[in-house]
């Protein structure tokens, strides 16, 4: 029974003949090693050929010598190919609306919001040093409201800022006294850290407790209290 | 113990384990290429990522590279002794294949420990949902490979189902290759 498989099974391959196996492998070995080295040199194009065009590369040279596509039947290497085709497909049709954030009747806020956010903080902590999620920051409370806050609550605290244009609820409005009539630092504070929620109002309001330490929040909450009128 | 019929049969030209093998991979591509291919469209739309990536240890993914394309080799050099018949020599070479599984593991855990004590975790942000998650499938194909290789050579050490030694190593350099885009994406590109 098992004889008869094995040979079954060769004779299909034919007892092909094996590439050195060996070498394919210390070539997939240097290439290795050219991707990691390509970023070093600090120039993007590099970095993007040697990483993505050398994976493709490695990738065939599996696929051929080791997966042994090359002497496979042509239809499994149309399956596989007609996968790929689907993958891209799936790119061609999605990637548009999740690469740009905003089109002729829509708006993608939270991802606007994101990148700010994200980028005010790298701006803020020297890059590519390993820091901690939420880095104590040095900047003031009123760097801190521009590069965070204004975009949502406006510049002079109105809840006018370009963020909030379509947003319902709107952020809050700290020029009017009659907001700060019901509110104390306290609250503030607890909104800032923990965000709309924590006290019944939107989640459009985030948390930034991970942000900002404590001594921050507080800074930032009295800089709100400025905007009073 | 009798086999089913289409187990000894090959209608497409070529046996049917290995006509089951190429079918399973077809369906992998969709799987790690549907999200693999979110990935990239979240990372070309979103700059701040690139930043995130900057924590993943790109030691730590070059040198799992390097033991999966090796143990990519032992698996081939498997079936080549495999289909000259050398069972013994075939079940030591995929043991030698699992002991790569496991080495990757461990480096894995090692880092994933490392990242999530620095407060990376799963729904820190897009991008780490992303590393966890496709990082993590990939794990989990790897844990299957190894299981899956251990019973082959159980059979191939006593001469048995030596087919299945090549079977097994097309899967294990499929997860290979899926490493080999994962590494760029998640390691290098930041
Ligand atoms: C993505 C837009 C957005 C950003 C950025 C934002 N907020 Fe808000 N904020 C809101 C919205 C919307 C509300 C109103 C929530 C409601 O009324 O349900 C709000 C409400 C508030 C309130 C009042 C809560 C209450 O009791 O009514 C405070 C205080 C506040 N934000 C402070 C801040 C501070 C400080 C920052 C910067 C660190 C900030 N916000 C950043 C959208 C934002």
């Amino acid at each position: 029974m098992t004889t008869h498989e094995n040979t079954a099974a060769h004779a299909d391959h034919g007892e092909h003949a094996h590439p050195n196996y060996i070498k394919v492998w210390g070539i997939l070995v240097v290439l290795l090693v050219v991707s990691v080295c390509g970023p070093m040199l600090g120039i993007q194009a590099v970095t993007i050929i040697t990483a993505f065009g050398i994976a493709v590369v490695k990738a065939y040279l599996v696929a051929k010598n080791f997966m042994h596509l090359n002497i496979e039947r042509r239809f499994v290497v149309y399956l596989l190919l007609t996968m790929l085709a689907f993958m891209l497909l799936l790119f061609g049709g999605v990637a548009p609306d999740v690469m740009r954030h905003s089109g002729r009747n829509w708006e993608n806020i939270a991802a606007k919001a994101e990148i700010e956010r994200a980028l005010a903080k790298a701006s803020g902590v020297a890059e590519k040093k390993p820091a901690e999620p939420a880095t104590p920051q040095a900047s003031s409370a009123a760097d801190n409201y521009k590069s965070v806050c204004a975009m949502c609550h406006g510049e002079k605290g109105e809840g006018n800022g370009v963020a909030a244009l379509s947003m319902t609820p709107k952020p809050a409005n700290f020029a009017d006294p009659a907001f700060w009539q019901t509110r104390d630092k306290a609250h503030v504070e607890k909104v800032i850290r923990e965000g709309g929620p924590a006290v019944g109002k939107s989640p459009l309001m985030a948390p930034f407790g991970a942000r900002f330490n404590a001594q921050e929040i507080s800074a930032l909450a009295d800089y709100l209290m400025t905007f009073k009128k | 113990m009798q086999k089913p019929i289409a187990t000894t049969r090959s209608m497409a030209g070529l046996p049917t384990g290995r006509l089951a093998v190429w079918w399973v991979i077809a369906s992998e591509i969709v799987i790690f290429g549907g999200l693999l291919v979110s990935y990239i469209m979240h990372r070309l739309g979103h700059p701040e990522w690139g930043g995130y990536a900057s924590h993943t240890n790109t030691w730590a993914g070059a040198f799992n590279t390097l033991v999966l394309l090796s143990s990519s080799l032992s698996a081939v050099l498997a079936h080549q002794a495999a289909e000259r018949g050398d069972g013994k020599k075939a079940a030591l070479l995929l043991r030698l294949t699992c002991l790569g599984g496991a080495t990757f593991l461990g480096v894995k855990a090692l880092e994933w420990s490392h990242e999530i004590r620095q407060g990376f975790v799963l729904s820190t942000n897009g991008f780490w949902s992303f590393y966890y998650t496709a990082a993590g499938l990939h794990a989990l194909h790897v844990i299957a490979g190894m299981i899956i290789m251990l019973i082959v050579s159980r059979d191939a050490s006593k001469g048995r189902e030596l087919q299945r030694v090549e079977l097994i190593g097309i899967y294990w350099h499929f997860v290979d290759i899926v490493w080999i885009f994962l590494f760029p994406l998640l390691y290098i590109a930041k």
